[in-house]
């Protein structure tokens, strides 16, 4: 297996879309287990490793500091397809570089190298999907679980984390781990594995608890707990996933998806908490406050590839964008119509709604949500340019429904009394915004940072999380520890040794 | 104002595959769409309504199912939908379907404006706007990038898409425009446009329906034969060539000299 001096050009590989940038001595790109196995073994027992699947990662988790750099983005087939009759569901085996856009495109296009019983019936069966949907479709599937990432229908399928249902995991020393659901649990707080080669890992589980909200900070634990979703979230810091099966459930008859105008963003909150009371409540919930629109009205202006985005009556002072699932358009347009009543009841006018109610409006529709974080990432290159210290400064904070308009209130009051240009958008449904600000200067950034950690003491306190999707990485490490204290995170270090004692792998995440 | 938009329902040409062996169209599980450039046209009417106060009528040839396609235009502001339906209608060639457009028309009793798009992207003909128009005796302008004004005297300035620019002309109304895509940016449809989209009644005629000549529509109102369709074969080779302008400009030159092609080398500097 060839690896390579990282000196030979391979500089793109020491960052990730945090623009965060490490440095390492050497990368290879592995085309199976064996490969990998192979430069396990190469590297000896020592090495530092760090492990990268497409880098869209933005809190630098994939971002060598010194060591090897292990890049999987080559390792994209699809191996294996099953069908599971009760559940309706297939269950689909991949490895870790296939990327998100790829498993779409390939699913629906029945592109899936497997013969057997199960091919046949893909072909032959009503269309089934992948409802993970981080907005970076370009994300590999390793590090969707690496990170459990989660997207605007997450709110109503839920992160990654509920569609793996298998895992193939090589641990630092080489030794590979096979991981089904539901087959190894643990026994209240104790836990036992078995590597292929029949060696006995076990150990204690910390006694920590998770936050009730949407989380992907920290090791997820629970008594009595599948242990496959020890692994999942973990940031590669436990094991190297050569492989994952994945669920795919049949595709819903009719999606529609509409875009609420608001004049007033505080109107568009009530919105959503009344919303989200209905019994049949929409799939996705997300959220854009006026700085997003008029991010996307500026940037839609000045680059030809933004230049299809719809246009924002200027009037139009936040947004909400609720998608609905369903088997007939009977049953959605019903929905639509009960949302709807509750968007006029706030006094919103349905001529300031687009409805999608076909594949190319909706396409238009997510398009315009995806062009926010893309604006904000370009509007950041562009600073940078002109100053290279600043970097991105995005929220990824995460609170208790109760807690959604007191946190809404205390970023509009801080930003507004900071004069701070920002950005505030994101998964709403789950009380999850990220706020981003866009600093001129390197004050304005030192500003925004002590803003950011004035909000994630906030979080905290109302007992939420400093991190809902992205995870820890490298750059979050002082809010895991804020989160769960020193102690907590010390029982997770404790956790790694056992399965890494060398903490070789990806090490400076998670861990001071 | 009376403004009528032409549409045309297509298959999403934007992923579909053609079939290696038959060469022709896989058409299994493609969605139907309106024709891209008729939502320009759609747009366009929309706003002259709103300007200038009006109507807009959208009017369709084809199968049943072109219904959607209607009433997807009523989401976008269309105020009432004509479809002109009939076995006898099918394989019209852009000859007989410009004759049945513009009868449907007739019995509209015309329009001060008919807008349609430049062409539709399943026969890339463009045919059929200037061939609605000389059914109907009016006069035409393809390519039209921008409505500037129609004036007390019932005359219409546009300006006209041309390769390096574009020209201004002025029309009198009544006339047939077809637009391209650089006329505006269609609005996404709003939920109140959905929701009249759903009931509003869609008006079908027959050939029966209209006053026409039988033997100009349909398959036998077609003089164009299709006989054979094939995808053409990519391109092979070819040569990139990268660096200073000045020196490819040159290396491509020596490279179609050598080819045989006469090529006299001014004494540029
Ligand atoms: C514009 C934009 C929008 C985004 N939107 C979202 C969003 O909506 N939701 C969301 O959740 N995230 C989002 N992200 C973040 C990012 O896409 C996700 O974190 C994604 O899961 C990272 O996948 P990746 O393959 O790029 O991983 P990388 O960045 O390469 O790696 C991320 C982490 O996973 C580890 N890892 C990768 N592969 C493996 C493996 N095979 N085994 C073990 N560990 C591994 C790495 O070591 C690293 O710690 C967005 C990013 C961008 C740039």
């Amino acid at each position: 297996m060839n690896h390579f001096k990282t000196t030979e050009g391979y500089e793109e590989y020491l960052k990730d879309e945090s623009r965060f940038t490490g440095t390492a001595e050497s990368i290879s790109f592995p085309r199976s287990e064996g490969d990998i196995q192979a430069v396990l073994s190469e590297l000896g027992p020592e090495q530092i490793l760090t492990i990268q699947g497409a880098r869209t990662g933005i809190t630098g988790g994939a971002v060598p500091l010194s060591g090897h750099a292990m890049n999987l983005s080559g390792m994209k087939n699809i191996t294996g397809l099953r069908f599971n009759k009760e559940e309706n569901c297939f269950y689909i085996t991949v490895e870790p570089g296939l990327t998100l856009k790829e498993l779409r495109d390939r699913v629906s296009a029945g592109d899936i190298p497997v013969t057997g019983p199960s091919a046949g019936l893909f072909k032959s069966q009503p269309e089934h999907f992948f409802p993970p949907d981080p907005t970076e479709t370009g994300a590999s599937l390793g590090g969707m679980a690496a990170c459990n990432a989660s997207g605007a229908r997450s709110f109503h399928y839920g992160s990654v984390r509920n569609y793996i249902y298998g895992l193939r995991l090589l641990l630092a020393d080489g030794s590979l781990l096979i991981l089904k659901r539901s087959v190894q649990k643990a026994s209240g707080t104790r836990f036992s594995l078995v590597t292929e080669g029949g060696r006995e890992i076990s150990g204690e589980l910390p006694r920590y608890s998770s936050p009730d909200v949407k989380n992907a900070a920290g090791y997820f634990i629970k008594p009595g707990m599948d242990l496959l979703d020890l692994f999942i979230g973990s940031e590669g810091t436990l094991g190297i996933i050569t492989s994952l099966e994945l669920k795919l459930i049949p595709l819903p008859g009719v999606i529609w998806g509409g875009l609420y105008f608001f004049r007033e963003p505080d109107k568009a909150l009530d919105f959503i908490i009344q919303a989200r009371e209905y019994a049949l409540k929409p799939q996705a919930m997300e959220f854009f406050d006026p700085g997003s629109l008029r991010l996307l009205m500026e940037i839609k202006k000045s680059m030809n590839t933004f230049s299809s985005v719809p246009a924002v009556d200027e009037a139009m002072q936040a947004a909400c964008y609720l998608e609905f699932h369903g088997d007939s358009e009977d049953e959605v347009s019903g929905r639509v119509v009960y949302i709807t009543d509750i968007f006029e009841g706030l006094g919103g006018n349905a001529d300031d709604c687009w409805l999608a109610t076909n594949p190319q409006e909706l396409t238009r529709i997510i398009d315009f949500r995806h062009a926010v974080p893309e604006a904000v990432n370009l509007s950041i290159d562009l600073l940078k340019k002109k100053n290279p210290s600043l970097t991105k400064l995005g929220t990824d904070l995460a609170v208790p429904s109760r807690h959604l308009k007191e946190m809404y209130g205390l970023y509009v009051r801080d930003l507004s009394r900071s004069g701070l240009k920002h950005v505030i958008f994101g998964h709403i449904g789950d009380n999850h915004l990220h706020v981003n600000i866009l600093p001129a200067d390197t004050g304005e950034y030192e500003k925004g940072r002590l803003l950011y950690g004035k909000w994630v003491d906030k979080t905290i306190e109302c007992g939420g999380t400093v991190s809902a999707e992205h995870g820890i990485g490298k750059i979050k490490k002082d809010f895991l520890y804020r989160m769960y204290g020193e102690e907590n995170v010390a029982s997770m270090l404790a956790l790694k040794k056992i399965f890494d004692p060398g903490l070789r792998l990806n090490r400076g995440n998670l861990f001071r | 104002m009376k403004i009528i938009v032409c549409i045309k329902q297509v298959p999403d040409t934007t992923n579909v595959k053609i079939n290696p062996e038959t060469n022709t169209l896989v058409r299994e599980g493609v969605e139907s769409i309106i024709n891209p450039f008729d939502m320009y046209a759609i747009e366009e009417a929309v706003r002259l309504k709103e300007k200038y106060e009006g109507t807009v009528t959208a009017l369709s040839m084809g199968p049943p199912q072109v219904e959607s396609a209607l009433r997807e235009s009523v989401s976008l502001g269309v105020d009432e939908i004509y479809l002109l339906s009939d076995r006898a209608f099918a394989g019209a060639d852009t000859l007989a379907t410009a004759y049945t457009l513009a009868a449907g028309i007739n019995n509209l009793e015309g329009a001060d404006v008919v807008l349609m798009g430049k062409q539709a992207i399943d026969g890339d003909t463009g045919q059929v706007g200037p061939g609605v128009a000389e059914n109907l005796g009016l006069p035409h302008i393809t390519d039209v990038r921008k409505i500037e004004e129609i004036d007390g005297n019932g005359y219409m300035t546009v300006q006209r898409l041309l390769e390096d620019g574009y020209v201004r002309l002025k029309v009198k109304l009544p006339a047939v425009l077809t637009v391209v895509k650089e006329i505006n940016e269609p609005r996404m449809p709003s939920l109140k446009g959905k929701m009249r989209a759903k009931s509003k009644e869609m008006k079908v005629w027959t050939a029966a329906d209209l006053d026409i000549d039988k033997e100009r529509i349909g398959l036998s109102g077609s003089p164009t034969w299709v006989t054979k369709i094939f995808t053409p074969p990519k391109p092979k080779g070819g040569k990139i060539f990268q660096g200073e302008t000045r020196d490819t400009v040159s290396e491509l030159l020596d490279e179609l000299v050598k080819g045989g092609i006469p090529i006299k080398r001014g004494g540029g500097k």
